[in-house]
């Protein structure tokens, strides 16, 4: 299994709050993946967990860490570019 | 007892009014107390389990109940129940010996801890308490039913609600009131969406008892005891009596979308163009070339008229990934704003002489000013940094306090000044913009904030400064018709507001709006100050 990393934005100006928490956890189930994520350069966590997810805390601007295990690295690139979208606003 | 006429006032949801009957909610039955188990660890964990699954599922039926507009709440509430970061750490809990209850909800307490304190959160940690209460009553097996009457027509008052409740508001609810909660609470939302008119905020309303007749009065922020249809604040309307409004209306923007439907209002020019939209999403200092092509995009887009332009205004709050802030414990009263010229001179020196690039290419008239001046010295090397890179009209924000002291010294050095009256609230008052507890200080209407800004006006004037209001308030066009009887020569409204704000502009002489704002300083609080200033305009649009 190989990992795919990135890193997305905060651009809601509520920051990084339920709902886009909870459409993260909900896409990350599906996709069956295991998928950690965290500010960017500190200790990342597992994202099924909504709760873990707003526990980050993150500001708008803020960036954050994603890293996908699988060994399809188009689908966890999409999976990533997905997150981001949830985390405009 | 209240006596009749007693007014409350809160924070008003809706436009329409409604005059009705108390019904103050009780909750069915009391929780039972935190307790141990009997030492079947495997009993207690299944037990939670069911009752998770029970809350779970009680969950989609009410959201099914609640129609489009709350479908998307118990989602999120959904999956914060069956969260499994929370199930492990109950289960811990359980570990300890303390029951399924007590349990769930300690783990949910060890999350409230982290996100205590933290305004954003706030209310989620509210739905979040309910559901623990929710799971403890599932396991107990006792009701938390609100046992609203199903026919009449009352006025609910309680604590707040939460989705769970408001789901079981019955056709006999004819209004809200609640002694917490804010204009962002479920509460709110849901009011809003099913037009009951509420009133929000309202902390005396926990002296309000069952069977009193209460008027619910949204338009005007407050709840009147024994109140009659006549008693209602009517929503002001203003006839616009000529073409052009007394001051100009320019149009607050942040981005090309933006500026593109600002040219659709009738928004003379921009008077706020907050500029670090541009930056936020961008990884690292985009090059003169870019950030020039992008503002002249902007500009060309805007609506006619001169298009004011503000600096970056970004902080530990308001981070911006390329420059590092650093934590601060009081970003609001940290190095923020122009404050930045310190270790990021480069930075602010290239975002001018971008805009001078722009500025050429475009042909428009751009204002330059910095946001966060505090001093005569910071006013004076912006001014000299803003010359030197392009042929703007300068000037600067006034948000500080401080400031406004040395305006008159600054006669020769800036064309112009605006006011972000959110930010000089915050200061004036000491009251932080973020926690919702201090809304009320942070009130327009407040008699201190309407001295300081009249103040603001005359020290402009006599020093031949042109002085304009950008902040939240000049979006209420009776506060418009006020700051423009004050002496301001500009006010900049967000977009949707510039049309109403004009035409309020255009249904009073200067002298008007000058008797209008002589009678909000009659108030010696926010309500009365308002309430006196909206009584002066409805008599001049009377005539």
């Amino acid at each position: 299994m190989s990992t795919t990393k990135g890193s997305v934005t905060v651009l809601d100006p509520i920051g990084l709050h339920a709902r886009p928490a909870g459409q993260i956890v909900k896409l990350v189930k599906e996709s069956g993946l295991e998928v950690r994520m965290g500010m960017a350069g500190q200790q990342l966590a597992k994202a099924n967990s909504p709760l873990r997810m707003l526990a980050l805390k993150a500001k708008t601007g803020q960036e954050l860490d994603v890293e996908v295990d699988s060994d399809d690295e188009a689908v966890a690139t999409a999976l990533i570019a997905q997150i981001q979208e949830f985390l405009k606003g | 007892m209240l006596k009749s006429g007693t007014i409350l006032t809160g924070m008003g949801v809706g436009l329409s009014s409604i005059a009705a009957e108390v019904f103050r909610v009780k909750r069915a039955a009391s929780l039972p107390k935190a307790a141990k188990h009997s030492g079947d660890e495997k009993r207690e964990i299944a037990s939670l389990k069911t009752a998770v699954s029970a809350v779970s599922a009680e969950m989609n039926a009410l959201a099914e109940k609640a129609g489009e507009t709350s479908a998307e709440i118990f989602e999120a509430l959904i999956l914060l129940l069956e969260d499994e970061e929370l199930f492990e750490t109950a289960s811990a809990q359980i570990a300890q010996g303390w029951n399924a209850s007590t349990a769930y909800i300690n783990a949910v307490e060890e999350y409230a801890e982290i996100f205590e304190g933290d305004a954003t959160f706030q209310e989620r940690l509210n739905d979040i308490r309910d559901l623990a209460k929710r799971v403890a009553a599932s396991i107990a097996g006792i009701s938390l039913g609100l046992d609203i009457p199903t026919t009449g027509r009352f006025v609910i008052v309680g604590e707040d609600f939460s989705p769970a409740d408001t789901a079981q508001f019955t056709d006999a609810v004819v209004g809200v009131v609640t002694i917490q909660g804010g204009p962002t609470s479920h509460t709110a939302i849901i009011c809003r969406s099913k037009s009951i008119p509420a009133v929000v905020s309202c902390q005396q309303a926990k002296d309000l008892v069952d069977g009193m007749q209460i008027l619910v009065d949204p338009v005007g922020d407050r709840v009147v005891v024994d109140g009659q249809k006549s008693d209602i604040t009517q929503a002001l309307s203003f006839v616009a009596k000529s073409l052009n409004p007394i001051i100009p209306v320019r149009a607050n923007i942040g981005s090309l979308e933006d500026a593109i439907a600002a040219s659709a209002s009738a928004s003379e020019g921009v008077g706020l163009f907050r500029t670090e939209l541009l930056y936020l999403s961008a990884k690292s200092q985009p090059t003169k070339q870019d950030q020039a092509d992008s503002y002249a995009e902007i500009l060309k887009a805007a609506p006619a008229g001169p298009i004011v332009v503000r600096t970056i205004d970004a902080g530990s709050d308001k981070p911006v990934p390329f420059l590092d802030m650093g934590h601060e414990e009081n970003p609001a009263l940290g190095v923020r704003g122009y404050r930045l010229i310190e270790n990021y001179r480069d930075f602010i020196v290239d975002q001018l002489e971008s805009l001078e690039i722009a500025r050429e290419q475009s042909g428009r008239e751009v204002w330059v000013m910095a946001p966060m001046i505090a001093t005569y010295s910071e006013a004076v090397e912006f001014a000299t940094l803003a010359r030197k890179a392009g042929k703007f009209k300068v000037g600067i924000m006034v948000e500080t306090p401080s400031i406004v002291y040395q305006i008159s010294q600054l006669a020769d050095v800036l064309d112009f000044i605006s006011v972000g009256t959110n930010d000089l609230s915050q200061y004036l008052f000491a009251a932080d913009r973020m926690n919702p507890a201090l809304g009320s200080m942070l009130n327009p209407w407040q008699p201190a904030l309407l001295r300081a800004l009249e103040q603001i006006a005359i020290v402009s004037q006599e020093a031949g400064i042109s002085s304009g209001v950008c902040g939240e308030s000049a979006s209420d066009p009776a506060f418009a018709v006020v700051l423009a009887g004050m002496g301001f020569q500009s006010v900049s409204s967000s977009r949707s507001q510039v049309g109403i704000v004009r035409q309020a502009l255009s249904s009073v002489t200067k002298q008007q709006a000058t008797e209008v704002f002589q009678a909000a300083l009659t108030g010696l609080d926010a309500d009365q100050s308002k309430s006196a200033a909206l009584a002066a305009l409805a008599a001049i649009s009377a005539k």
